[in-house]
Order: C-alpha cells, then structure tokens, then sequence
C-alpha cells in the first residue's frame, strides 16, 4: 500500500525483506506471528513527536522505515540529540520495560513507518518467546554503551571542535566509506541539530565548520562533505 | 561482619532482595554450574574501558565504582554499582569492548561467568533473560540521567563537577 507520504508500507512483518538484516526483526516464526498480532503498522509525516520525555509509557515503537532524532531537553529549552535512530531500532524500551517515564523525546525527521506495541502485549510477549528476549536484551546493552560513549564524549571532551572531529569520524566509518582515503558522508542534519549533538551552539559549528574548510580538512559538495584529510582530523579528535 | 553471601546461590539469604539473584531452582542450579566465586581487595581494578569483555560479574558484596576516562587520564565516575548488579553485561552481550572502569571500592565479593556460558544459560532460561532485560532498563535509565546532567549543564563548572 502506498501512504500519502510516499512510503510503501510493510503490513507483515512475516514478508518483509529487510527482516534479516535488523536486529530485533530478525525472530523465528513463532515469534514473528505473535507480533504480528499485537503490533499497529502507523505511519507518521517528517516531524512528527512519537513520545515526550517525561511522559509514562505506552509501549514501544519499532522503526521499520525512516530516521528518529531522540533528544533530551532540559527546562529552559536546551536539547541535546543523543542518536539518530535507523531501521530496525526498537525505540522506548526502557521505559516500556522498568514502567519509569519515558527519558528521551522522538521525533521524527523523515515520513516513517513504525509498527507500535502497546506496554502490556509486549510485556506478555517477552515472557513468551525467549529468542525475543534476548533481542531485547542485546538492543538494551547497544543503548547503554551509546549512552556511556556520549557521557565520555560530554564529559570528558575539551572543546567543540573535538567533539565535532569525533562526530565527522564516527559518520564517515559508516556505509561501507571507513577504508576510504577521502571518505564521503552526507550531512542529513542542519547546522543547529548538529550542536544539539555535541552540546554547543549553533554558531561555534559553523564557524568549526568554515574553520575545517579553509584549512582544506573537509570539502562540502552540495550536502556531501568530503574528508580530505583524515589524519588532520584524528589529531583533533584526540586533542585531549 | 559475617558474611551472609555463599557459595552456592541456594544458600544466600540476600537472594529474594536482589534483583538478579531471585531465580527459579533450576535457574539457580544452572546458574551455581557456570558462576565461579571470587574475592577482591579494595582498590582493585575489575576490567578497564576498551578491553575486551570477556565475562560478567554479579557482584554478591561490596560496592563498585564505575566511570569513563579520557586517554589523558581525566574520568567521569558514572554510578557506583551495588550487589545484586551484573557488571560488564552490556559489553558482554553487545560482544564488544568494556565501555567503562570498574573499580572495588570495598572488599568485594563477585561470581564471574565467562561469556559463551551466559548466553548459553540466557537462552536457556527465559526468567533469568528477563531480569537481565529488567537490568540494563535500569541502567539504561541511569546512563541517560548521567547524560542529562553533563550535557544540559549550565555551566562549564557544573558540566566538571564530577570530572576528577
């Protein structure tokens, strides 16, 4: 079926092609028609808020296409972007699990396609299919090492444009370019979204960014940065 | 002060209040086959950050002190892990390096289980896979607090408060 926001849309999860591929998709057959019985296949435009932070758990939503940006926010209106989550990423497990609120907003930042579970079924779910539970296990423990790896990225970086030289790496190791000499990647973000990445302001990353061209480290090409020189940009990741 | 901690999980008297210890029989009975006992001296490093994590430890006494460090040596403490929690398990299940520093901070008392038997006895025991689920929600929730009060703070000051 075709969606107003030009998305096909995966009614079965026992038919969908990227199953294998995902982490938590990837169940056996009994599991998979368990699930199909308690999931609601939903598709939402770009911008769309999921859940809120603070919020008490409905259940979780597993983001079968499109991008989720999950922030946090604190009372005078400063976010921080902790991930982009991809397909396949089970989002709002935590809090479904423990029954605590939930500790992340999510938005949505392209039309995507989220198959919702409602906390009870899938609590009862979990206690039924072991395979399913140790998905969710492995998926928990890729969050939290996530979450220690921003604490030491916060915590411990000394300046922004450290941390912006950690983030233009860790992008560039993805999708297949990390043997590349000049590894290409395409900046999805805006300029302020990506400070709300790394904890600094609008500003200080396009000057970084101005900085990063002039000394011919990067090269933008349409919405494609080109990493000229890697090794100049490793010595100021681990400026420190 | 006696110890009330055993060798044998049946024996523990501490077991019902802890999260991960409260199994069925069988589980237990699994788990008492796999786990092997051990004593560390405060101060004791348990496992660093970027080394591979090549077995869990629920720690059955003592506290520990879990942080992340910077190649210069500058660390973020992260919590202080009681008993009844699993250290290393997010590494171990993720099968990849230890993300943190775990540090004895009394003398502790600790069951270590090598990775290839914890899988082995998570897929086979549905309830102790459970409680694992159970365990990383609540760290999860307390890694994110950990995020929240170093990366929204105000001030660079307050940003360093619990740098050491």
């Amino acid at each position: 079926m075709l969606s107003p926001y030009g998305m096909d849309i995966i009614e079965s999860c026992l038919t969908c092609k990227m199953r294998s591929e995902r982490i938590f998709c990837d169940l056996p057959t009994s599991a998979l028609q368990s699930f199909e019985g308690i999931k609601y296949a939903t598709a939402y435009p770009k911008g769309a808020v999921l859940f809120v932070e603070g919020q008490a758990p409905r259940g979780i939503f597993v983001l079968c296409k499109g991008r989720v940006k999950l922030s946090i926010c604190a009372t005078d209106g400063k976010t921080l972007i902790l991930k982009i989550a991809e397909p396949g990423e089970v989002l709002g497990l935590s809090a479904t699990v423990s029954g605590k609120a939930y500790e992340l907003t999510a938005e949505t930042i392209d039309p995507c396609q989220v198959n919702f579970v409602k906390r009870e079924d899938f609590l009862r779910f979990l206690k039924d299919h072991a395979d399913a539970c140790f998905k969710v296990a492995e998926q928990l423990s890729e969050k939290y090492n996530n979450a220690c790896h921003e604490v030491r990225s916060l915590g411990l970086s000394h300046s922004a444009a450290e941390k912006l030289a950690r983030l233009l790496l860790e992008w560039s190791s993805k999708n297949g370019e990390a043997a590349k000499q000049e590894p290409r990647l395409k900046l999805a973000l805006t300029h302020e979204e990506i400070a709300q990445m790394i904890g600094t302001s609008r500003e200080t990353v396009t000057r970084l960014f101005a900085d990063l061209k002039k000394r011919q480290i990067v090269q933008a090409k349409g919405s494609t940065l080109v990493i000229r020189n890697k090794n100049a940009l490793r010595v100021i990741a681990s400026s420190n | 002060m006696e110890s009330r901690i055993h060798d044998s999980c049946f024996e523990c008297t501490l077991r019902p209040d802890r999260l991960f210890c409260d199994l069925p029989a069988d589980a237990l009975e699994a788990f008492d086959l796999i786990k092997c006992k051990t004593q560390h001296p405060r101060g004791t490093i348990l496992f660093r950050q970027g080394h591979p994590a090549h077995a869990i430890q629920v720690v059955c006494e003592g506290r520990v002190r879990l942080s992340v460090s910077s190649d210069s040596g500058k660390r973020v403490v992260f919590r202080v892990a009681g008993p009844g929690e699993i250290l290393g398990l997010s590494a171990v299940l993720a099968g990849g390096n230890h993300e943190v520093n775990a540090e004895a901070m009394d003398v502790c008392s600790l069951a270590t289980v090598k990775r290839k038997d914890l899988l082995r006895f998570l897929r086979q025991h549905r309830e102790a896979c459970l409680q694992v689920v159970s365990l990383l929600s609540q760290d999860l929730h307390v890694a994110y607090d950990r995020v929240r009060s170093i990366g929204l703070a105000r001030t660079r000051r307050a940003r360093t408060a619990s740098v050491h």
